[in-house]
């Protein structure tokens, strides 16, 4: 009976992880031509990649979760810069009132961060408890559509309240810790940079182990695959429904305060971390958690190489370029296998 | 232990359910019999909390769950196998028993009904780290029924375990149901299986066009004009 | 015993049908003639005032070009500027550069933005609607890049200067010029959706599957829609350009297309009719909103947001619904009481 079941899987799994193990394969050999030709290729890839794994993963986790395709996410993103700044600003300071509390330098940058992610998922459980439990309660029919412009209707008021209230002006940092860079293999590499590399990664670990091994991760993912059958279990959705915007958002908000030192905080700074996270879910198909945290490097590298070797403009272009030809092969993204595209039925 | 009185219900444009009465008591073995479309289906979409009555109600333990949510229901003791099943396709054989097992606290305890479902389904032990979306039917029916009995529901409802089987895994899902009901578990059934149902059951009820037509135990309505013409052929 | 008012009241179903028809097209004629002799009627005699009903008509024929494709096959072209821009840019190159007249730049822009609508359609639209929207988006980021990006042939974000469309700089006959094209959109658009396309378009949109079921291949509908739409979009970007005569990549941002999303939902989806009407007194009071509180930058955006959000919450129908309640309450005024019978005691 087991030699039948793998007669069944094997292929399957062949068909449908081949095209992507070509992707990511190549993407690793870009990545080692680089290392050896252009270091600092790798660097940026890697910090950029690990904040937009933090951006894409909450993106994918709410749509598969929740069914919302959330154009507002970039504006969480704007929250977290702006809370990061305006707790870290008094801190730094203090700092530089004493220069010689070493630990005021080293734990410092934290408080705005915890205090951005806090913020964040706050502002995702207000978001669900005031806009889409009511829509819910209204309708479900057309949800997804409806959600978008629900979505891109907050946007455009949070980017807006932000200009109004705040300001339009930016407001960032030159760095969060004042020492020398590391030199790692002839890269020089900021501090700031490996910090956040470092807050992505363990960020990133904490938050597979939360939806693989505990029970209320678990209970998000059942929701993903099945609502009704996760009611069955006992599972309110509610709950859910809440946790999961809060995380997304929280996350969201924190990679917008630890990138404060790259995107100083103005309205509009969350349009380019949202098209960014959009990218990386399309690539790695819709509501593909893990997918998204591994595309988010894939296209954190073709940003790079773009912007190192044809120009900073391009950035925009060459990715669509490529994420329609990904389409063109594997409709359902590169990991995803939920949508059925017509090549595929 | 379960009562529905004068319970009518249905979807938005369409009734279905027409003033239903029925009981099940501690320990009994109750089906739900009738034709399609009677609304079976829809009477325990209703109990689990799916839908809710437009008029009459559902007690439970001597509480009104008419308005519960589902999950509620489920957390009050009533485990939901529904003719869809319902199952988490991406997640492993053991990771859906673990996500019955949403609402019970105890690692213990999880542990032991666990085994509990092993034992009645050596299947889902063998299968143990599979995809569900990669078993057989058979199996998915089995892992649904082991995904209901995890939080130890006093009540299971079961909704057409034989649909789209092939008749040994319906005779098996059959011997589970029959074990469950000697380890203590109350059961309503809905099957369109009738003959062997009333075979296994204490006691059935038949639905037809939303209203309850006939009541008695499993041998009464075998020897039943009625049943016998519509439903067994005779 | 008769009421004089309801003399002429219809008696049968099919005499209520028309009556419902001609009191509708009595309905839209007075909108139009109100349209018509508004720019005589103080206080829009003024050139401020009649450069904001230009802005209000040009948003109002590209809302009903959007509600085309959203309130229809419910697909959200959410790259509709970006095709606005298109249109203008290639109307406004050829008349710079090869000196041809905006009178003919404005169809070529039209079928090139058609055209790359298209394509866009092809590639995107087998997909689930959110992938097209999505899709659609970056493919206007794309196009919006590439603009910036080549600022030989743009003058990128420089702007490029294009000849105007009449030799005068006056407003009101521009102000009938876009006024006729609104009209022009309205009908050929409603011709449409009356044919059978239409109503394979509804088909389309209510039910993919059910669709597809009934011999409707969907594809090749949602992509003609799609490209109408852009061609629409293209021709009236093309007025854009000869009427304020500057171009930047700017006419291209998400942001203009959430201000057409917006204009669209509110005036009510899958209706042409209610997004052209409430343009208009919209954008006014935007335009006044914005000259009143020049110092408060976004509110007018900010209550776009709000507008949207509300829509789409709780009135998913928009002012065309609220519209069609106000008329069903005229019909049940204007048919007979049913005439009861004495009855004999």
């Amino acid at each position: 009976m087991t030699t039948a079941t793998n007669l069944r899987t094997v292929p399957l799994v062949r068909r449908y992880l081949t095209f992507t193990w070509l992707v990511l394969g190549l993407a690793v050999l870009i990545m080692i031509v680089a290392a050896i030709a252009q270091p600092s290729i790798v660097v940026d890839t890697l910090v950029t990649g690990g904040m937009w794994a933090l951006l894409a993963g909450g993106l994918a986790l709410i749509f598969g979760v929740m069914n919302i395709p959330n154009f507002a996410h970039g504006e969480l993103f704007l929250i977290g810069s702006l809370v990061g700044f305006t707790v870290f600003s008094p801190i730094q300071d203090a700092i530089l009132e004493n220069p010689d509390a070493a630990l005021l330098k080293v734990v410092g940058p934290f408080p705005g961060m915890i205090a951005a992610a806090l913020v964040g998922a706050a502002v995702g459980v207000g978001l669900e408890v005031l806009l889409f439990r009511p829509l819910r309660k209204r309708s479900r029919d057309q949800w997804v559509m409806n959600t978008f412009l629900l979505t891109a209707g907050v946007s455009v008021l949070l980017v807006n309240m932000d200009r109004l209230v705040i300001g339009n002006d930016f407001r960032g940092i030159t760095r969060y810790w004042d020492v020398p860079p590391i030199r790692l293999l002839d890269v020089s590499i900021s501090v700031d940079r490996a910090m956040v590399f470092i807050i992505a990664l363990i960020t990133i670990a904490l938050f597979s182990l939360f939806l693989q091994r505990t029970r209320v991760g678990r209970a998000m993912r059942a929701v993903a695959q099945d609502e009704a059958g996760a009611q069955m279990a006992g599972i309110d959705l509610k709950r859910i429904f809440m946790l999961t915007i809060g995380l997304s958002s929280g996350l969201a908000s924190l990679a917008g305060a630890a990138l404060l030192f790259m995107f100083p905080s103005y309205p509009d700074v969350g349009l380019q971390p949202l098209y960014l996270a959009w990218y990386v879910v399309i690539l790695a198909g819709l509501g593909n958690v893990q997918g998204a945290i591994a595309g988010a490097f894939i296209v954190s590298l073709l940003q790079t190489l773009t912007v190192f070797y044809v120009g900073v403009g391009w950035v925009d272009v060459l990715p669509t370029g490529f994420i329609i030809l990904i389409l063109l092969f594997k409709p359902s993204g590169l990991f995803g296998s939920a949508v059925k595209g017509i090549w595929e039925q | 232990m379960l009562e529905l009185t004068n319970l009518e219900s249905g979807y938005e444009l369409l009734q279905v359910l027409w003033g239903v009465s029925l009981r099940v008591d501690e320990g009994e073995f109750v089906a739900l019999l009738g034709p399609n479309g009677a609304g079976k289906t829809t009477t325990l979409r209703t109990i689990a909390g799916f839908l809710s009555p437009i008029r009459g109600d559902v007690t439970f333990q001597g509480r009104s769950i008419g308005d519960a949510a589902p999950s509620a229901v489920s957390r009050m003791g009533i485990g939901f196998v529904s003719e869809t099943l319902n199952l988490f396709p991406a997640m492993t054989v053991h990771e859906n028993l673990l996500v019955g097992a949403y609402a019970v606290k105890d690692k213990r305890q999880i542990a032991a009904t666990r085994d509990l479902v092993f034992e009645l389904f050596p299947r889902l032990h063998e299968r143990r780290d599979q995809l569900a979306g990669t078993l057989s039917g058979g199996e998915r029916k089995m892992l649904a029924i082991g995904r209901g009995l995890m939080p130890s529901p006093s009540l299971l409802l079961v909704d057409e375990p034989s649909l789209g089987l092939a008749p040994m895994a319906t005779l098996a899902t059959f011997a589970a149901l029959k074990a469950l009901r000697e380890r203590g578990v109350t059961i309503l059934l809905v099957e369109q299986n009738v003959n062997t149902t009333l075979h296994l059951v204490d006691r059935a009820y038949v639905l037809e066009q939303g209203r309850i037509v006939l009541e008695g135990t499993g041998t009464e309505l075998l020897g039943n004009s009625h049943v016998q013409e519509a439903y067994l052929g005779i | 015993m008769a009421n004089p008012s309801v003399a002429n009241a219809p008696t049968s179903p099919i005499e209520a049908d028309r009556d419902a028809t001609r009191r509708h097209r009595a309905a839209l004629l007075l909108v139009l003639g109100i349209a018509i002799v508004l720019p005589f009627v103080p206080p829009f005699t003024g050139q401020d005032y009649q450069r904001w009903l230009v802005g209000a008509a040009l948003l109002a024929a590209m809302a009903v070009a959007f509600d085309f494709t959203a309130g229809y096959i419910n697909v959200v072209n959410f790259g509709f500027a970006a095709f606005v821009g298109l249109g203008g840019y290639t109307s406004g190159l050829l008349a710079v550069d090869l000196g041809v007249s905006p009178w003919i730049g404005i169809f070529v822009g039209a079928a090139l933005a058609g055209f790359v609508g298209l394509l866009t359609g092809m590639l995107t639209l087998r997909l689930r609607g959110i992938y097209a929207a999505v899709m659609a988006w970056f493919v206007g980021l794309a196009v919006m890049g590439l603009v910036r990006n080549l600022p030989d042939i743009t003058r990128g974000s420089l702007g490029l200067n294009v000849p105007l469309l009449l030799d005068t700089s006056d407003n009101l006959p521009y102000y009938y010029v876009i006024l006729g094209m609104l009209v022009v959109t309205l009908v050929v658009l409603t011709v449409v959706i009356r044919s059978y396309i239409g109503l394979a378009f509804r088909a389309i949109g209510q039910n993919l599957q059910a669709a597809r079921a009934s011999g409707i291949n969907p594809t090749r509908y949602l992509v003609l829609n799609f490209a109408l739409s852009s061609a629409f979009a293209g021709w009236l970007g093309g007025f854009y350009a000869h009427y304020y005569g500057i171009l930047t990549p700017d006419v291209m941002l998400t942001s203009r297309t959430v201000e057409v999303l917006a204009v669209a939902y509110i005036g009510g989806r899958g209706s042409l009719w209610g997004p052209a009407v409430i343009a208009f007194p919209l954008s006014i009071a935007v335009e006044l909103l914005r000259t009143q509180f020049a110092n408060l930058p976004g509110l007018y955006l900010v209550l776009y947001g709000l507008l949207l959000i509300v829509v789409m919450i709780y009135r998913p129908g928009g002012v065309a619904a609220a519209a069609r309640s106000v008329d069903e309450w005229i019909a049940r005024r204007r048919r007979p009481e049913p005439v009861e019978t004495p009855r004999a005691t």
